[in-house]
């Protein structure tokens, strides 16, 4: 019995421990950025030549030149849940490109766009406030790339009211262009223009 | 004394504004297959109720508004500036439906800079828009270039005479054919021919870049829509910053110049006058200023030392400098860059390109390449009569399609709107500096607006007053029209409620 009781509590905690652990990645904390991108693009000279770490959503695509490649990070007010998944408007997107070996891209799973909140991405490298190699860019170059936390998809649910205000406004276009081509050929009078 | 419009005028101006919104709604028609065609149902919805807008108020209008009256030249500019009002009243509505927009002003500013193709914009989150709101962002800058009344003329009017007045108008004055609806169909033809052979360039290099083959596609199609129309939006937040490849900065500085060249060049480029382009006061002019205001920033940028090398300083700044002075928008640095890295200096000398700006009859905006064409030759002429004995008859000229002897009314009528011009520019500044923007700073955003370019220093923002996104939205406005519209319609609504 007490075998079989410590074989159960055994199978259960695994289970918690298994079921625990993507909760655990999923919810591990986001580092704040130091310096943010705003920071480095508003005092550029300040961290020219440094070894930053930054941290934020892979966006868009990974754009593979051979051995390197560009990834774009934000770290924007949308970088852990977009508009499309209900965030509040936080401005514009900012963030900074990452020029980085194309074999450590590959551990990026998700590209953030309308149906996708992409990957928690930190990488450390080198800030270049006018890059030699890149024709004058503001960029970093990563030597190391660590996802936080895997990106997903997003599902945009078609809002009821709007399905209703279409077909209204239809039904009401389709009444209207009946009238106009049933009175096209009835001119009013002209009153001495 | 002011006449009060009769109420056939009224049903001219409502008849005619519909048919535009009805053409609006049919453009919307490809954003709503692009959304279909990537399952973004909402987007699809959106667009459906947008169309759906846009079909009540253009049928409705031409139901109530029946007449066989045709235009005269003071209903063409209210029809065309009444439609861009409307336009983008109901243009905006996708934008505001997905939830992208602070507020229906800053939609509306979005829209008006797609349709004047500025390119500034207030749009929240654009990296994680759909693509069906993507194509009609850049589909409103492309239209908006070509003119949404060209696109009207081009489909829905049959043969009226008033057609023209409605063409001019929309700030374009080329008669390209004899018939004003074959003019646009040749802007059309020549437009559609650079948008194949555009996206094909930067389709190809974008895949070359490491894009998958959809993206650069899409990507290659509404940069060329940006580049052409001289609008500046692009997919990305990031801009053209986001390919970090001069091939394609070189592809899209080329579309860029075309795309700000006068139609009549193109045509008579089209129809094998090749010499024209080298004779033409408006490439003179644009290749002048465009080298003086590069020299001037790459002078100032070296002493600063921002760039590292001779290349990388002059591939930013020709990029950056071309961009606004052919009032595109597109940039490869950040917006804040201007300020932090570009100083004063490199800022005024982007705000004179962008104020001097494209060619007439064009998809840019500005005072035009021909305005200080004839200016200039005029100065000169000026200095040449003071210099000549009294009795010397002193002549000028300059070369647009044909040779055109300046004449006072021609150099008065130029003065007059680059002035129209400076005063917008002016207003526009002032109203920034009076909100606390540092002067330099205001005047590039205000310069950027009124000249419909899209670079921006970072003043606008969706935090922005309200009152400064209403003088940009009307300065936009007025800078696309060229005044004259907008102020028609304005003497219309005065002479409706004042006339007698």
């Amino acid at each position: 019995m007490t075998k079989r009781l410590a074989i159960a509590f055994a199978a259960v905690a695994a289970l918690l421990v298994l079921t625990a652990a993507p909760a655990f990645a999923a919810d591990a904390p986001i580092p704040v950025n130091k310096p943010n991108s705003t920071a480095l693009v508003e005092h550029p000279k300040g961290y020219d030549g440094l070894t930053v770490t930054f941290t934020g959503e892979a966006i868009g695509e990974v754009m593979a030149r051979g051995t390197y490649a560009w990834i774009h990070l934000n770290d924007d007010a949308y970088e852990l849940k977009n508009v499309e998944e209900g965030a509040k408007l936080g401005g514009y997107n900012s963030g900074m490109a990452v020029y980085v070996p194309t074999e450590l891209t590959k551990q990026i799973d998700t590209y953030g766009d309308y149906k996708h909140e992409g990957s928690i991405v930190q990488i450390t490298g080198t800030f270049n406030a006018a890059c030699k190699e890149h024709g004058g860019d503001m960029d970093i170059h990563a030597t190391s790339v660590r996802v936080l936390r895997p990106g997903h998809v997003v599902v945009d649910v078609v809002q009821p009211w709007k399905v209703w205000l279409a077909l209204a406004l239809i039904a009401l276009a389709f009444g209207l262009w009946r009238v106009e081509r049933a009175t096209r050929n009835l001119v009013r009078p002209n009153r001495g223009v | 004394m002011i006449v009060r419009p009769r109420r056939e005028d009224h049903l001219v101006v409502g008849k005619y504004t519909g048919k535009v919104i009805v053409g609006v709604g049919m453009l919307m028609v490809i954003p709503l297959i692009t959304s279909i065609a990537f399952a973004e149902w909402d987007t699809a919805v959106d667009f459906i109720i947008s169309i759906a807008a846009c079909l009540v108020f253009g049928f409705g209008t031409q139901a109530i508004c029946r007449t066989q009256k045709d235009l005269s030249w003071s209903h063409g500019l209210v029809v065309a500036s009444g439609s861009w009002f409307f336009a983008t009243g109901l243009g905006a509505l996708p934008h505001y439906l997905s939830g992208h927009a602070g507020s229906y002003l800053d939609t509306l500013f979005d829209v008006m800079s797609g349709y004047t193709t500025t390119g500034l914009y207030l749009m929240q989150d654009l990296d994680h828009v759909s693509m069906g709101l993507s194509m009609w962002r850049h589909l409103l800058t492309y239209a908006g270039g070509q003119g949404i009344v060209v696109i009207a003329l081009t489909f829905l009017f049959k043969g009226t005479a008033g057609a023209y007045k409605v063409y001019v108008g929309e700030g374009k004055d080329e008669r390209l054919l004899p018939n004003v609806i074959h003019t646009a169909r040749a802007i059309w033809l020549v437009s559609l021919t650079w948008l194949v052979i555009g996206t094909l360039f930067l389709g190809v290099r974008g895949m070359q870049l490491g894009q998958g083959p959809v993206r650069a596609f899409f990507h290659g199609l509404w940069v060329f829509m940006g580049a052409w129309s001289t609008g500046g939006f692009a997919p990305q937040s990031y801009n053209t910053f986001w390919f970090h490849d001069i091939g394609y900065e070189v592809i899209c500085i080329v579309i860029m110049i075309a795309g700000s060249f006068n139609f009549a060049l193109h045509w008579a480029m089209w129809t094998g006058n090749r010499k024209e382009i080298r004779k033409n006061v408006e490439t003179i002019s644009f290749f002048i200023t465009l080298s003086l205001t590069t020299m001037v920033a790459t002078f100032f940028l070296a002493k600063a030392n921002v760039y590292p090398d001779a290349m990388s300083l002059f591939r930013k700044v020709f990029y950056q400098l071309a961009s606004g002075h052919t009032t595109t928008g597109f940039s490869t640095i950040y917006a804040r860059a201007f300020v932090t890295q570009w100083g004063p200096v490199g800022m005024i000398a982007t705000t004179v390109a962008m104020a001097i700006g494209a060619s007439a009859c064009s998809t840019g905006g500005g005072i035009k390449g021909i305005r200080m064409g004839v200016i200039s030759k005029a100065f000169f002429q000026d200095i040449r009569r003071m210099i000549s004995p009294e009795s010397a008859v002193v002549m000028e000229k300059y070369h647009h399609i044909r040779d055109t002897w300046l004449s006072d009314g021609l150099v008065r009528g130029a003065m007059t709107v680059t002035i129209a011009y400076v005063t917008l520019y002016g207003i526009a500044t002032i109203i920034g500096t009076m909100y606390g923007y540092p002067l330099v700073d205001s005047a590039f955003e205000a310069v950027s607006a009124a000249s419909n370019t899209g670079l921006s220093c970072g003043v606008t923002s969706p935090l922005m007053p309200a009152v400064m996104k209403v003088t940009y939205i009307l300065a936009m406005w007025l800078g696309r029209l060229e005044f004259m519209s907008v102020f028609a319609l304005l003497g219309y609504g005065v002479a409706v409620v004042r006339g007698k």
